[in-house]
């Protein structure tokens, strides 16, 4: 069943992704050609090594292109993608399971006003991709849009995530030391630790979108994520916990002290829990802790600025452009060109180049994330969010990298301001209704404050509140803003698609939280 | 059984990985046809169909395992891929308890299942499938106050095949299509209500009426209008068959061997034990008729059996797959659910709202989450007050909170009302005394 419900999920979808069968990098170039990537100037089309792996030149995607717009078409895309995806798995001391996988095919696209023809096929046979464009372009009932002849070629390249080694070219031998690496830090870190288990992943994705109007986008994408559990037994009782890290990144990031501290928090975080209680039920002032808590913003408003959800008129921001939503130091931004972090985009899945859009500005609503659609809809700029899972899908207005920027507060004196409440540290997941506007996450590890002090531990409570309204209830924000190098991943109509958020220590004056009370 | 072209290439992908240097091989090969129609404020607004196949490979080479997917099945590619698949494997630790599944364990004959519908297979024309969502739009738009009415209805398809090297070949397929609507209603203030309804059947011919499934998603979201958090309390909690098999969900998360060797289950050394009130019993039935979790065989290749997973209460079988079998000691079951069924209760969930004095019924669950290791969960909520026996008030922007083994505790009614668009059929839940967070 279809659902407009939107998502933030750092442990589901990571497992989810974590069980994904993978494929092994290191071995590619032994049993298929390995694509490299040009750092020289474009070459002609038939040398392309994209046109090469894919085996289209610029006639096979005029073709295509002809066949999508041959009732008419607004737009029309293909996008090829060829993905290789690696996971590793250390339990019980032994990497003892690995899965690789291969996922490449093609999907087809005809747009015409807001109505969309969409198919996809794994075989790259051109009777098979032929038969997807006619499906697509049934759709429409016009007459014909002529395809260009040429294509205008964008090689991404970008600065943004671009690696030095690609992880194609690294073999396994090089990994299974870092598992074993965190593994050993995280054992050494507390007797009481019975068992740590590290799941590796390693993702490169190539992209090749094909626009009606002649433009041709490439690119390679690269992710990466390490992933540590830690259960422990104390008092008679075995808990568990969880720390990760996750971007556009290569081997070298994982570094000594990076791992060292990934595995601390890992430790931390589940010792922690031994001492850490529910808070009471019902309303109350709520901290949250700068990072991770961008997952405010996300569930807040990021969903609701998606303008798919305003040009339908069905989110409770639609009339909100221009006015003022919330106090004026919140700025808020969602981006795509924050290198390396998991929301970086060269450019979207439209072939439209990203951007650094501002969303909240001075406490003003400025505007939409947009894809071509709605775009085209409003007269504006696509700010370049026209995002996918894979080729299987369709595009849609997607959020990036969201955060908040620096406030004029200093954590001390947001903590001080509270006479009882919590703080919000570290979080598994959201949710957001977007046309009532409420949203919920879930704290998995964070404190109560009693007479504007930090004290005790809590665990395991849900916080709900209501977008605007929390927004407007935003009072204070530090001067201590980062983003969260977890790996999210937001969910919407059934696709996944890789995140960051961010966020300064904020005070928001009342939510919901799901304690126990008596 | 008919040789067919799935399951000659799921032998064709043993021999080529045997011959590649694997020892054990596992292969499935599927295949799924996916047809979607959605309409959305009077206009086709989406059109998709698709064919999607691949070849997923478990490969035990020198002692060592792996798992191996691809999509890219062109014969020189399939080779390299599988030539590759035996360089990482080898690459990796050895692991004695990493075996195929062994053989007493696979199906002497395939049972018969009643999960294909001719009728899907030859798929709705593209003006049935009009005809379906222009009906339940027609009938979601009946308000003022509509401002979107968006109705969907997708059909698939689906075949795979697995063979191993031990001497198992095996081939399922089942059908199911799912209608539903959403419905998006003006509300107080700039707050729109956003609900809707949808239904799936493994049979064309066991859906509801589409111009019934219109008028439910519209009943639903005018029952959001003027929704309103109520005071946090502790009270009586019914759950919707609709909200139910979340929960079941959550109960038996960490019932599985994994979660048992790895010690992260609140289930653990309670095999035999209650973690429930008596009210609850749930069988795990793999060859219930036209269920959703219906299955010949499970990812291993296991036969398929019925067994009771909690029985007045009592924590009586876990599932076991061949690995952590190994690892923790446990015979092995099967190492996934199939259909989860709840043994039904006597009456329906407004006969036991009419028993509700004073209480909450959950409709749908918003987010929140359960720590396997002890229970403990938090979740939104959407639902009503019920005040005197009657639904009262929509109330929204709460939590329910507490854990998982003593909300079971309390569980002191269930329905004879299942929902069954889900492969776990459960029906109305009632329980006692739960702590709702609120105004």
């Amino acid at each position: 069943m279809p659902s407009r419900r939107s998502f933030l999920s750092a442990s589901a979808a990571g497992l989810g992704v974590l069980t994904m069968p993978a494929w092994l990098a290191g071995c590619a170039h032994k049993g298929a050609p390995a694509v490299e990537v040009s750092t020289t100037p474009i070459a002609p089309p038939p040398l392309n090594p994209f046109y090469t792996w894919f085996g289209v030149d610029d006639g096979v995607l005029s073709a295509l292109l002809g066949e999508l717009g041959k009732n008419g078409a607004t737009l029309a895309d293909v996008y090829f993608q060829h993905a290789r995806n690696n996971a590793i798995t250390l339990e019980d001391g032994i990497v003892s399971s690995a899965s690789a996988s291969i996922d490449q095919g093609v999907g087809l696209r005809t747009v015409i006003g807001d109505q969309q023809g969409f198919a996809f096929t794994e075989e790259l046979t051109m009777e098979a991709m032929l038969g997807a464009a006619r499906t697509a372009a049934s759709i429409a009932k016009g007459s014909a849009v002529a395809p260009p002849l040429s294509f205008s070629l964008h090689e991404a390249n970008s600065p943004l995530y671009t690696l030095a080694v690609p992880w194609g070219q690294i073999g396994v031998d090089q990994k299974l030391p870092i598992l074993s690496q965190v593994e050993g830090y995280a054992k050494a870190m507390d007797p009481a630790i019975t068992k740590v288990s590290v799941n590796w992943t390693d993702n490169e994705e190539r992209v090749l979108v094909a626009t009606l109007d002649g433009r041709v986008h490439l690119d390679v994408r690269p992710m990466t994520r390490l992933w540590v559990t830690v259960t422990a037994t104390k008092g008679g009782q075995t808990l568990s916990n969880s720390a990760n890290l996750a971007g556009r990144r290569g081997i070298g990031w994982y570094d000594e002290p990076t791992l060292r501290q990934l595995a601390k928090d890992a430790v931390d975080r589940t010792m922690v829990l031994f001492d850490a209680r529910r808070p009471p039920a019902g309303e109350m002032p709520v901290v949250l802790a700068a990072g991770a808590s961008g997952i405010l913003l996300h569930e807040a408003i990021g969903h609701g600025l998606e303008a798919d959800f305003n040009r339908t008129k069905t989110s409770i921001y639609t009339d909100m452009v221009g006015k003022p939503i919330a106090a004026d130091f919140v700025t808020i931004v969602d981006s795509g060109v924050e290198p390396q972090e998991r929301g970086a985009i060269a450019f979207d899945d439209e072939g439209n180049p990203t951007e650094r859009t501002v969303l909240v500005e001075k406490g003003v609503l400025k505007g939409y994330l947009h894809d071509q659609i709605s775009a085209n809809a409003y007269k504006v700029k696509p700010s370049g969010s026209g995002r996918r899972q894979s080729f299987r899908f369709q595009p849609l207005p997607r959020m990036r990298c969201t955060f908040m920027e620096d406030g004029p507060h200093s954590k001390e004196e947001i903590i001080a301001s509270v006479k009882n409440g919590i703080v919000a540290e570290t979080f598994t997941n959201g949710v957001v209704q977007i046309g009532a506007g409420d949203f919920t996450f879930y704290i998995k590890n964070g404190w109560l404050i009693e007479n504007g002090k930090v004290t005790s531990p809590i665990k395991d409570v849900n916080i709900i509140g209501n977008g605007p309204e929390a927004l407007k209830k935003v009072t204070m924000a530090a001067n201590d803003s980062k983003l969260d190098s977890g790996g999210w991943t937001c969910g919407k109509d059934g696709q996944g698609v890789p995140v960051s958020q961010g966020l300064p220590t904020v005070l928001v004056s009342s939510m919901t939280v799901g304690g126990v009370n008596g | 059984m008919a040789d067919s072209e799935l399951t000659l290439l799921a032998g064709d992908v043993v021999e080529r990985a045997k011959r590649a240097g694997a020892a054990g091989v596992f292969a499935t090969v599927s295949r799924r046809k996916n047809v979607e129609l959605q309409r959305r404020d009077g206009a086709t607004e989406r059109l998709v169909e698709s064919t999607s196949r691949s070849v997923s490979v478990q490969l035990y080479v020198d002692g060592r395992f792996s798992s191996q997917s691809t999509t890219d099945l062109r014969p020189d590619r399939l080779d390299g891929f599988l030539a590759d698949a035996v360089a990482l494997t080898r690459a990796l630790q050895a692991d004695p308890a990493r075996q195929l599944t062994d053989p007493a364990l696979y199906p002497k004959a395939l049972p018969a299942l009643d999960v294909l519908d001719p009728a899907l297979v030859a798929g709705l024309t593209f003006e049935q499938q009009s005809a379906w969502v222009e009906t339940m739009e027609a009938e979601a738009r009946k308000s003022d106050r509509v401002i979107s009415v968006t109705s969907n209805v997708s059909f698939d398809h689906g075949r795979s095949a697995c063979a191993t090297s031990n001497g198992f070949v095996g081939e399922g397929a089942s059908t199911s299509i799912w209608p539903s609507v959403e419905v998006t209603l003006r509300d107080e203030g700039d707050k729109r209500a956003a609900d809707g309804f949808g239904f799936g059947a493994r049979y064309a011919a066991d859906l509801p009426d589409p111009a019934e499934i219109g008028r439910k998603a519209l009943a639903m979201t005018v029952a959001r209008l003027g929704s309103k958090k109520a005071p946090t309390q502790r009270t009586t909690m019914v759950v919707d068959p609709q909200a139910a098999a979340s929960l079941i969900s959550r109960l038996l998360a960490p019932a599985n061997a994994q979660a048992f060797q790895q010690g992260r289950s609140f289930l653990l050394g309670k095999q035999g034990a209650a973690i429930a009130s008596k009210k609850l019993s749930i069988m795990d039935d793999p060859l219930l008729p036209r269920g959703f979790g219906t299955r010949p065989f499970d990812g291993e290749g296991i036969a398929s059996v019925a067994r009771p997973i909690v029985e007045g209460g009592v924590l009586r079988n876990i599932y076991v797959d061949t690995y952590y079998g190994r690892k923790a000691g446990l015979p092995v079951t099967s190492g996934s659910p199939s259909n989860r069924v709840v043994a039904l209760g006597d009456k329906d969930r407004d006969r036991w709202i009419k028993d509700v004095k004073k209480g909450i019924l959950v409709t749908s669950w918003m987010g929140g989450n359960a720590d396997n290791n002890s229970g403990d969960f938090s979740f939104g909520i959407r639902g009503h007050i019920i005040e005197k026996g009657k639904i009262g008030a929509p109330i929204g922007e709460m939590n329910v909170t507490g854990n998982l083994v003593a909300l079971f505790g309390t569980l002191v009614g269930v329905g004879n009302d299942p929902w069954r668009a889900s492969s776990i059929v459960a029906p109305t839940l009632v329980f006692d005394g739960v702590q709702f967070a609120g105004a």
